[in-house]
């Protein structure tokens, strides 16, 4: 996957840089409007993430000369909360916006979705090393043991399992499970991942439910541990 | 103190002045045409009956003196009632030649040929008022037209000094009560210049003082209270404000510090990679704390601002408290607390918002109840309003503290900052999400029972009329 990064803050477009292409995805960085609109309209990417205050052209007026020629998903950044209503008012505007400071998981959150949108590959079952999710009779096994889980507990099982190997923020968690699409500041995440972890991790030998600490929750098989 | 120069349109005083001479020189203009009118009217009728008067004589004679010699004496007659500066004329004509007198005899008969009232006659340069009088032939005297006339001059003078005189007086008089008004408009408006100059006194170094209502006219005294109130709604403001900076600035300092402080350290000394990744683990966690106060400050700025809850969709809010009491179920299991739902209402709401100010109180109330207690979530139709009050059992909440709960970063008690994962925020922003939806917040605490909501439109009252 392609992205291109339109941001003149240096450190921001670096990290944002480093951060993706770690996550696997080819990433192009313009430093201002001009630049970001010749990249743009003359190359295919998958996602372009624009920030709003730009030398030379502004990200409004990029995303309107975008517009006219590809429907390239844009991820827009915005510094200040008065630009947010501007951002969501725009007619034929951005996918997507987040509102400085966003979190680097909130962000590759987002570009995971504009990039799945539209090619859902739903399997039925989902495997993760030896845990098998099976989403059709809501069942989970590991190890061939049965695991009976509430459903809200294969509900956030599901969730992890469809972004196996992602990491996933709490506000993340919150939304998929839960449809609280905002920071809530409390610990029902903390809580609901425990109790998972208690069923479907603590009766056997390898975790599969990490906690990668500040960011979020990963479920991934990582091998045999030391 | 230096003022701007008042232009005549703006100042009060110099507005009422010139309405009172405006007022003054239309009143003395009417009554001055009226009295020139009556004058007018007076002196025609003077002259009318002057005019009569000298005939009178002269008819008596003429019916009934003796024939012989008749002319002569009636002429004798008029030389003798003709005064010298010919102001009165007369003049006589008859077919007896003996009867004719008078210069301008011709004039004088063209004039009035036919005419029975009052004519005008314009001869020797002055204007005259003519009447004749026909006297039928009597006696052996032959018929007569008798004509006198009377020189204007000295009415139409008597009209113009007149005349002059009300004008000057009708100018000056408007002067002088333009200057009058003027006077009286100050002194009625001393007052006003004495709150404006107590109102110069007011400083932001001296915010506390306010105007001296009490010896306000009461005209002035409403406008001197509300202008008090405005200054105490500005003050205590500008006391939440910076209170608030305050706050702000040590909610901030502390992670601030613990991030400087952590990583100094971290570099102080060669580290393995596992010690390094722990600091900025930790380093992300108090960077995680911060924006999260950040986000929150600027949701409360836009909502302080007038910003209004956008995609407003109709639910139930008893639907709406299901939902979210789903997502707190775990924290409620875990302090083993029931919750109990009543009522319902039918309400425009952002359900995030909504559902973030639920959270928000319900979070709260765990946080302030035993382990095992009933909490209680009332819903309740007003008016215009559905309210949504959480109930929970707790410690009687002092009075004082209650209006200002929702205030960012309050705290009952003072050591309790920074505890854990809340920042003091939440029920701030359970305020500005009843702000957004054109409601209020509620807070009641008695008999060991805490009572905290808020307001949101009801959806009848919300929808556009018609």
């Amino acid at each position: 996957m392609r992205i291109l990064i339109v941001e003149d803050e240096p450190k921001t477009a670096d990290y944002l840089r480093q951060g993706l292409s770690e996550q696997g995805y080819g990433v192009s960085v313009a430093a201002d409007g001009i630049d970001g609109q010749h990249l743009a309209l003359h190359h295919d990417f998958d996602v372009v993430i624009l920030d709003v205050m730009l030398p030379g052209l502004d990200g409004f007026a990029l995303l309107k000369a975008l517009r006219a020629v590809k429907s390239t998903p844009v991820l827009m950044l915005t510094a200040r909360d008065s630009m947010e209503d501007r951002v969501r008012g725009l007619q034929d505007g951005a996918d997507d916006y987040l509102v400085k400071p966003f979190s680097f998981m909130e962000l590759l959150a987002r570009v995971q979705a504009l990039n799945r949108r539209g090619r859902i590959q739903e399997a039925s079952l989902l495997r993760v090393g030896d845990l098998q999710v099976d989403l059709i009779a809501r069942r989970v096994l590991r190890q061939g043991q049965r695991i009976d889980l509430t459903a809200k507990e294969f509900s956030l099982l599901m969730v992890l399992a469809r972004r196996q190997g992602d990491i996933l923020s709490k506000t993340a968690i919150a939304e998929l499970v839960w449809d609280m699409n905002f920071d809530s500041n409390t610990n029902v995440v903390e809580v609901a991942i425990k109790r998972l972890r208690a069923k479907i991790d603590a009766p056997f030998e390898r975790n599969l439910l990490h906690t990668i600490r500040g960011m979020g929750y990963v479920l991934e098989d990582r091998g045999p541990q030391a | 103190m230096a003022r701007k120069p008042e232009s005549a349109t703006r100042s009060i005083s110099a507005r009422l002045a010139l309405l009172f001479g405006l007022v003054a020189f239309v009143s003395l203009s009417v009554v001055g045409i009226s009295l020139q009118w009556v004058l007018r009217h007076e002196m025609a009728r003077h002259q009318a009956e002057q005019i009569q008067g000298r005939t009178e004589d002269l008819r008596y004679m003429l019916n009934h003196g003796r024939p012989d010699g008749l002319a002569a004496r009636a002429m004798a007659k008029i030389e003798a009632l003709s005064p010298a500066d010919e102001r009165n004329r007369y003049w006589m004509w008859s077919p007896d030649p003996a009867y004719l007198y008078g210069q301008d005899l011709q004039q004088a008969l063209d004039a009035t040929r036919g005419k029975t009232g009052v004519v005008d006659l314009y001869v020797r340069g002055r204007h005259m008022k003519l009447q004749a009088v026909d006297l039928p032939a009597q006696g052996g005297r032959p018929e007569l037209r008798l004509i006198v006339g009377v020189d204007v001059a000295p009415f139409a003078q008597t009209l113009r000094s007149f005349r002059w005189a009300l004008m000057v007086v009708t100018l000056l008089g408007a002067l002088v009560l333009a200057a009058l008004g003027y006077w009286v408009a100050r002194m009625g408006l001393m007052p006003v210049r004495r709150m404006s100059e107590e109102a110069h006194r007011i400083e932001p170094g001296n915010r506390a003082q306010r105007l001296d209502v009490s010896a306000l006219p009461h005209e002035l005294s409403d406008l001197g209270g509300s202008l008090n109130a405005a200054l105490e709604r500005l003050d205590s403001a500008y006391h939440q404000l910076a209170a608030f900076n305050d706050n702000v600035a040590h909610e901030l300092r502390t992670p601030l510090a613990n991030l400087i402080g952590q990583t100094q350290v971290a570099l102080s000394r060669e580290r393995d990679g596992v010690h390094l990744r722990e600091v900025l683990q930790s380093n992300l966690e108090e960077l995680e704390r911060l924006r999260s106060i950040v986000a929150d400050m600027l949701f409360l700025a836009r909502a302080e601002q007038g910003a209004r809850a956008q995609d407003l969709v109709q639910v139930s809010l008893a639907a709406e408290v299901a939902k979210t009491l789903e997502f707190m179920d775990l924290l409620l299991e875990e302090g083993g607390m029931q919750v109990q739902v009543q009522g319902d209402a039918q309400a425009l709401v952002q359900t995030a918002l909504f559902r973030r100010a639920l959270i928000n109180l319900l979070h709260n109330a765990i946080q302030h109840s035993a382990a095992g207690s009933q909490i209680m979530v009332q819903i309740e139709t007003g008016a215009q309003h559905a309210s949504v009050a959480i109930l929970n059992p707790g410690p009687v909440i002092p009075a004082e503290h209650l209006p200002r709960l929702f205030d960012r970063f309050y705290r009952i008690e003072k050591s309790r900052a920074n505890s854990g994962e809340s920042h003091g925020l939440g029920l701030a922003i359970v305020k500005a999400v009843a702000l957004m939806h054109e409601g209020q917040v509620f807070a009641s605490s008695s008999q060991g029972q805490t009572r905290v909501g808020f307001q949101v439109r009801l959806a009848m009252a919300a929808l556009p009329k018609g």
